[in-house]
């Protein structure tokens, strides 16, 4: 098959998976906000415009990391990338891939604070402003991982890999984009989660609200960790350049480093953001020990994370060492 | 477009070793410290009790900061860390901003940058836990809670560098290529700034914010 | 036809590695995030009783890395012993 045909074949088929897969989250998100949503205009039907409005808010951010997959492929579509060859095929099939995954997670993270944060203004609508400012920051923090996966996206497509062997990079860029689109979904979800528990705490303690952002956003910084080890993992195999090689075990290795650290990232990130999600929680209702409990959400979201640290120490040793 | 990955270099050889130098990101890290520089003269050239314009700015940032370091380490540690706390925080936000102005770009988008940052961060929590606990039991910790737990808790420490500084890395260089891509397929004059605005100043203070906030963290964690 | 049969082999064992712990890190994940959300909700109810809580907690913590550890083991074995 001569490369154009290939390299059209990878970016249509590309362009569909990176669709497919990132209109489900914030579908689903959204959909989760507007249930909430529901629920709260039925407590309190007066002040349902504000209602309303909240809700639009909340799902147009939980929107953007579809927007941000449909960008991706369109872009697959349409634009004629620089590079040229087979394996451009498998830059664009990385491509595709790694954004299509990599919004899954935020798509469904964003949708939690959306609805608690409705929910709580139907509790409590002096704190309305101040629930709608922590739900943009909640929710706009967990479409990091979302973010990361169209870098990685962005940086496959625009760049030219013609001047590296065929054999084994192919297998590494397609590597490349599984390691950070699938390591995403864990912790776009779970930092969803602990924005979510956050917008309820604050609705049920105004008082803690400063306390309450601070937990949020650190413990959704940590909870965001594996989807780091996934993007530095796909700088990895996107920059090292590989020596030509024959046989099927090199492109192997590069492709399973970048399942291994994919799906390696998607556990600890769900497991951090539930205990970012506990802690937020709590240091609401007991605000003197929030120190306490945030060194506990940190020892606790550490070890969690140790899983993370082993999937990324495999990929390493697939990458460097075989 | 075609330059995405390229940086200006200046290769020195000395000894025998080759230093490298990326020379944006240092011109960039000067001119962060001559802002700081101004900002700081501009605050207190004229102390007064009853503060003035640029001396009660001054006053909020130190004071948040301050505030912040002294409910996580108490009021001696606030003492000893609050400056370079402080000093971490308006570094990195002054960092992060400067994509703003046109023909400028962040320091923060070298990676060596916030490697560094993190690194400083990572060696002054290491330090005080040895100073405040001895060597002794410091060392003991990475044994707990199983004997043979000592090269995952090593090498989770490690860790912690990794993902403090590429979160830096990450979000503010991916936030620099999203909008050079965006300039380059569109001609519309409405789009790169407010994605500039959104990705260099939003996400750039919270992800300024959230480093410094895991820095003072760690450190507690270690004094404890 | 035999040296071709053992580069398949190696591939093989390669992407078995990488899918052992890859797969193999999820649940430990999902799995001690529980354990830890609430131990902090313990915290919240009973601060007094922080170090009893924080010990229990990493004790649950390390038995629930049990089968992340295997995962380990089995994906080092295919890529060095196999």
């Amino acid at each position: 098959m001569d490369p154009v045909t290939l390299t059209k074949l990878a970016a249509n088929v590309g362009a569909g998976l990176c669709i497919g897969f990132g209109a489900i989250g914030a579908a689903i998100g959204e959909g989760y906000t507007a249930a909430q949503a529901n629920i709260a205009v039925s407590r309190n039907p007066r002040i349902s415009g504000d209602l309303f409005k909240n809700m639009l808010v909340g799902q147009a951010v939980a929107e953007s990391a579809s927007i941000f997959a449909l960008v991706i492929a369109i872009l697959l579509l349409f634009v004629d990338t620089p590079g040229m060859g087979q394996i451009k095929a498998a830059a664009l099939f990385g491509a595709g891939v790694s954004m299509g995954f990599g919004a899954i997670g935020s798509g469904l993270g964003s949708g939690f604070p959306g609805g608690q944060a409705c929910l709580g203004i139907a509790r409590q609508p002096a704190v309305g402003s101040r629930l709608t400012t922590n739900m943009l920051i909640g929710s706009a923090v967990s479409q990091t991982p979302a973010i990361f996966s169209m870098v990685v996206a962005l940086m496959l497509m625009f760049m030219d890999f013609s001047i590296q062997p065929l054999q084994p990079t192919w297998a590494a860029l397609i590597g490349a984009g599984l390691s950070t689109g699938l390591a995403a979904i864990g912790s776009g979800y779970g930092g969803g989660l602990a924005a979510g528990a956050s917008c309820e705490s604050i609705a049920r303690q105004p008082k803690s609200a400063g306390q309450v952002t601070t937990t949020m956003l650190v413990g959704q910084a940590v909870a965001q960790t594996p989807s780091i080890f996934g993007l530095l993992v796909s700088f990895i195999l996107m920059f090292k350049s590989f020596p030509a090689a024959t046989n099927w075990s090199a492109p192997m290795a590069l492709l399973s480093a970048g399942i291994c650290m994919g799906f390696g990232g998607i556990g600890p990130g769900i497991g951090n953001g539930m205990t970012a999600e506990g802690a937020v929680r709590w240091v609401a209702r007991n605000i003197e020990h929030a120190g306490d409990l945030m060194r506990i959400m940190l020892v606790g979201q550490a070890v969690a994370q140790s899983t993370a640290i082993y999937a990324m120490v495999v990929s390493l040793v697939l990458i460097f060492v075989i | 477009m075609e330059n995405l990955g390229q940086v200006h270099q200046l290769v020195v050889s000395l000894f025998g070793f080759n230093l490298v130098f990326n020379l944006e990101a240092i011109l960039m890290t000067w001119i962060v410290f001559g802002f700081l520089l101004f900002f700081g003269i501009l605050t207190t050239r004229k102390r007064d009790f009853v503060p003035q314009k640029f001396q009660i700015v001054g006053e909020m940032i130190v004071g948040q900061f301050y505030q912040l370091t002294e409910d996580a380490l108490d009021r001696e540690g606030a003492e000893k860390y609050g400056p370079m706390i402080c000093s971490l925080f308006l570094f990195m936000l002054l960092s992060n901003w400067l994509g703003i102005i046109p023909h400028l770009e962040e320091p923060t988008k070298d990676l060596n940058t916030p490697l560094a940052l993190g690194l400083m961060g990572f060696v002054v929590a290491h330090y005080a836990g040895i100073k405040s606990k001895g060597f002794k039991a410091y060392s003991r910790e990475y044994f707990q809670p199983m004997f043979f737990m000592m090269p995952l808790n090593v090498i989770g420490e490690m860790a912690k560098i990794v993902s403090i500084s590429f979160r830096l890395f990450g979000n503010i260089m991916g936030g620099s290529i999203i909008i050079l891509v965006v300039s380059h397929l569109t001609y519309s004059l409405l789009l790169p700034p407010l994605l500039n605005a959104f990705f260099g100043l939003f996400v750039g203070t919270i992800q300024a914010f959230v480093f410094t906030m895991l820095t003072v963290v760690y450190i507690s964690v270690q004094i404890k | 036809m035999a040296i071709e049969g053992v580069d398949l082999v190696k591939a093989a064992a390669f992407l078995g590695a990488g899918i052992s712990m890859g797969l193999g890190a999820i649940g430990p994940g999902v799995g001690e995030g529980m354990v830890a959300a609430k131990a902090c909700e313990a915290i919240g109810k009973n601060s007094k009783e922080a170090g009893l809580l924080t010990r229990t907690m990493l004790v649950g913590q390390a038995v629930s890395e049990s089968t992340g550890i295997y995962s380990l083991v089995v994906a080092l074995l295919l890529l060095f012993v196999v």
